[in-house]
């Protein structure tokens, strides 16, 4: 259809004949935050990412419709089917995959309350000529609301199934079901003036928007969509009352308002920090290290080893470099509970729809840095995992965007295990020197993102984002979450910490591990004033900075750094890039070269901050402490 | 809305029962048997249907009332940017760069779509219907407002 007319002929054959046993993939779509996911849940019983971010969902989820061997995919939230920005580049390729092949179905989630933004999408669905099922999800809210929407006259108007659910709970998912056969193309009468028209349906048929500039017809052709869709729905909905979930409602505001949402935005963070700082990295750690590794695991592992003839292979396993009495002790005993509580945090703001509330609260600091309030989802993100972070940097609508966010979560941005470790040293020091650590760390982020933001080429997105209704969080998809994030993790970070137990062992062994030490000396303990045996710390921290800050706090315990030590132990660490992990992301999403750069950027900065905390710290007079 | 070719078109208002446009002053008032109607009195008849609203510009107790019940005076609107926050506009057209106007468009911003701006600060807060959207400043200055129909 390289010329396809403003309006195709309508009365397409159904997707799958009737009696046939079904489609055999179901494409998830719809707006940001009409629950996409929990109808995903609800149809394969299985657990996605559900979030309320728009533009979270990155990665596609993918399960099998109960009882079925029907795929069924989940696909980011978009406002039009023609992606302006890399993330709903995903849901566009998924559509166009779904439209290419036969027996494929596109179910487009809607919210009822809605009904005209997601009609445009519908409108779109006809032009491609895809097989779809409209599915009113939130039917309840829009009922409370006062909103009345004629299902039969919608379905006859577009030519559709048109199906009401409430996906979380479950109601009038088995209709949607039993409705995937009956899926059509959606009508496509437009109008639309022939100037708009046909640029739209040849952009649509060759699946390709022209990089960088976005035409200048696409908003004539998304207002004439608009133009239309508003006339169906207000013929087959009616209007919402203003009032109603009058709490949400209030909350949301607040939580945005230029005075109230300051002290909203402070009892945030408070709580994450008494969450995950106080609770995490205190009281868990406390129990599961202490009690359960030092008291139990370790002392049974070793006499287990006790009967193993060779010194080497114990040592191996269980010494002072040991793989299970430091690396699994290291990754299961404090990074595990740190990492598990932040992310459980995490997902309760997200599933709150707090997070891009924290987007309005923080652009203009975001601004000073060339970014805009939407790269604060990948910088808290990042506060657990900045690999899975510089990950969403997708979100961000430029590249120059995308790459000063890559570069201020390798360089200042903590990961949860590595936040947990330096909060619970910094508790240890008085107030007045973990000020400096803060003050350090953020003043470098500012500093490197003014310089960066004025030296990188390109320009700065512009900041829309879409505040969802604050809702509470469902306890099972907050649990879910969790866990599959734990698991990424773990699956990440476990094999970097015994390959850098690994490589310590085997420098010990040979010798090798002390004169490495000597050679770091002038750097560790000239310029930083550290003790030599620090050295070690920071070379595994080249594999992951937390598993170095571990070490440290090791050391620290241990009662082998005053505060200024501590402090600049701590700030240096703090600003190495995260892990060898994030090295390989960055890699992978701008290339080998881009990487290095930061990395050839970042090491020497870090000393070199490191050095100037020490030199201002003593001036300050912290080494009386 | 009834639109009529107005010649003096900042003074024009538009009656708030029947819609009808007119420019105020003339002999409505008196044509309609308004038993106050001499000199300067502060309410408009609209020649129409005769409903009455006071002169806000004429009448110092009109505004101050308005303002105790928390309800400003109507505004030409200009650009969302230029909307005072808590006020309602209707968009008029999207002006700037084409890849700004598509993702709005996509949002839901078109001609003739009721906007309601909550606030201004940190970033100006808008609401179209059920969608709430954050946009900042120059975002906001290519969202120009109907006059007209600002309230």
């Amino acid at each position: 259809m390289a010329t396809a007319p403003a309006t195709l002929p309508e009365g397409p054959a159904p997707a799958v004949a009737p009696g046939a046993p079904g489609p055999r993939r179901v494409v998830l779509l719809g707006n940001p935050n009409v629950g996409k996911s929990a109808l995903f849940n609800a149809l394969t019983g299985l657990r996605a990412t559900v979030s309320n971010y728009p533009g979270t969902t990155v990665e596609i989820y993918r399960g099998r419709l109960l009882g079925t061997e029907t795929e069924v995919v989940d696909s980011p939230g978009l406002n039009s089917i023609l992606p302006l920005s890399e993330d709903e580049r995903v849901t566009w390729d998924l559509v166009r995959q779904a439209r290419a092949e036969g027996g494929a179905v596109v179910v487009q989630v809607a919210d009822a309350k809605n009904l005209r933004r997601a009609l445009l999408l519908t409108l779109q669905l006809g032009q491609l000529e895809v097989p779809t099922v409209l599915v009113l999800n939130m039917s309840d809210e829009a009922r409370e609301r006062g909103i009345r929407i004629d299902a039969a006259g919608l379905e006859a108007a577009l030519g559709v199934p048109v199906r009401a659910t409430v996906a979380t709970r479950g109601l009038g998912v088995d209709e949607v079901t039993s409705a995937l056969t009956s899926a059509r193309v959606p009508r496509n009468h437009i109008p639309m003036s022939e100037d708009v028209a046909g640029p739209a349906l040849q952009l649509l048929a060759d699946g390709e928007t022209p990089p960088g500039a976005v035409p200048a017809f696409l908003s004539r052709y998304h207002e004439a969509l608009l133009a239309h869709a508003g006339e169906i729905a207000g013929r087959f909905a009616t209007d919402a009352e203003p009032r109603g979930r009058a709490f949400s409602r209030h909350l949301g505001r607040i939580a945005v308002h230029p005075a109230w949402g300051w002290p909203v935005l402070a009892a945030v963070l408070w709580g994450l920090y008494e969450v995950v700082g106080v609770f995490g990295a205190g009281t868990l750690v406390d129990l599961v290290e202490t009690g359960l590794f030092h008291g139990y695991v370790n002392p049974w592992v070793t006499s287990l080893f006790a009967v193993v003839p060779w010194a080497a292979a114990r040592d191996l396993f269980v010494g002072e470099y040991g793989l299970i009495t430091m690396g699994l002790s290291y990754g299961l005993a404090i990074v595990l509970p740190i990492v598990a509580t932040f992310f459980t945090a995490f997902a309760l703001l997200e599933d709150s729809g707090y997070l891009p509330r924290l987007a309005v609260m923080t652009d203009r600091i975001f601004r000073v840095m060339g970014l805009n309030g939407k790269a604060v989802l990948p910088m808290v993100l990042g506060l657990g995992c900045d690999t899975m972070a510089t990950l969403t940097t997708r979100i961000l609508p430029t590249r120059k965007e995308r790459l000063l966010a890559m570069l201020l979560l390798a360089l200042g941005v903590p990961c949860s295990a590595q936040l947990g470790v330096i909060l619970a040293m910094l508790a240890a020091v008085p107030v007045s020197a973990a000020a400096v650590w803060f003050v350090a760390v953020a003043g470098v982020m500012v500093a490197v993102g003014w310089l960066a933001a004025r030296l990188l080429p390109g320009e700065r997105g512009d900041f829309v984002v879409e505040l969802p209704p604050m809702r509470l969080p469902s306890l099972g998809n907050v649990l879910s979450k969790t866990a599959a994030r734990v698991e990424w993790y773990l699956k990440e970070a476990l094999p970097l910490f015994l390959l850098g137990t690994f490589v310590l062992f085997v420098l010990d062994r040979a010798r090798l591990l002390d004169s490495i030490i000597r050679a770091g000396q002038p750097l560790v303990t000239g310029v930083l004033g550290l003790p030599a045996e620090a050295s070690a710390a920071f070379l595994i921290g080249f594999l992951r900075r937390d598993f170095a800050a571990t070490r440290l706090f090791d050391m620290s315990r241990g009662g082998g750094l005053d505060v200024v030590q501590l402090v600049v132990a701590m700030v240096t660490i703090t600003l190495f890039i995260p892990c060898i992990a994030n090295v390989f992301m960055i890699a992978k999403e701008r290339g080998w070269r881009t990487a290095a750069a930061i990395a050839a950027f970042i090491f020497p900065l870090a000393f070199a901050v490191g050095g100037l905390v020490r030199v201002v710290m003593l001036g300050l007079g912290f080494g009386g402490i | 809305m009834t639109t009529l070719p107005l010649a003096a078109g900042s003074d024009a208002v538009t009656c708030a029962l029947c819609g009808f446009e007119y420019v105020p002053g003339g002999d409505s008032c008196r044509e309609h048997g308004c038993p106050v109607a001499f000199g300067t009195c502060a309410t408009r008849h609209c020649p129409r249907c005769g409903y009455a609203v006071p002169d806000e510009r004429r009448s110092l107790t009109a505004r101050l009332v308005r303002r105790l019940l928390g309800r400003r005076p109507p505004a030409a609107a200009g650009t969302l940017a230029e909307l005072p926050a808590g006020r309602h506009g209707v968009v008029a057209r999207l002006e700037g760069d084409p890849g700004l106007l598509a993702r709005l468009t996509a949002q839901g911003f078109a001609p003739g779509v009721a906007v309601h701006l909550v606030q201004r600060t940190p970033t100006f807060v808008v609401e179209l219907g059920e969608t709430t959207i954050a946009v900042e400043q120059r975002v906001a200055e290519a969202i120009v407002l109907d006059d007209t129909a600002s309230r």
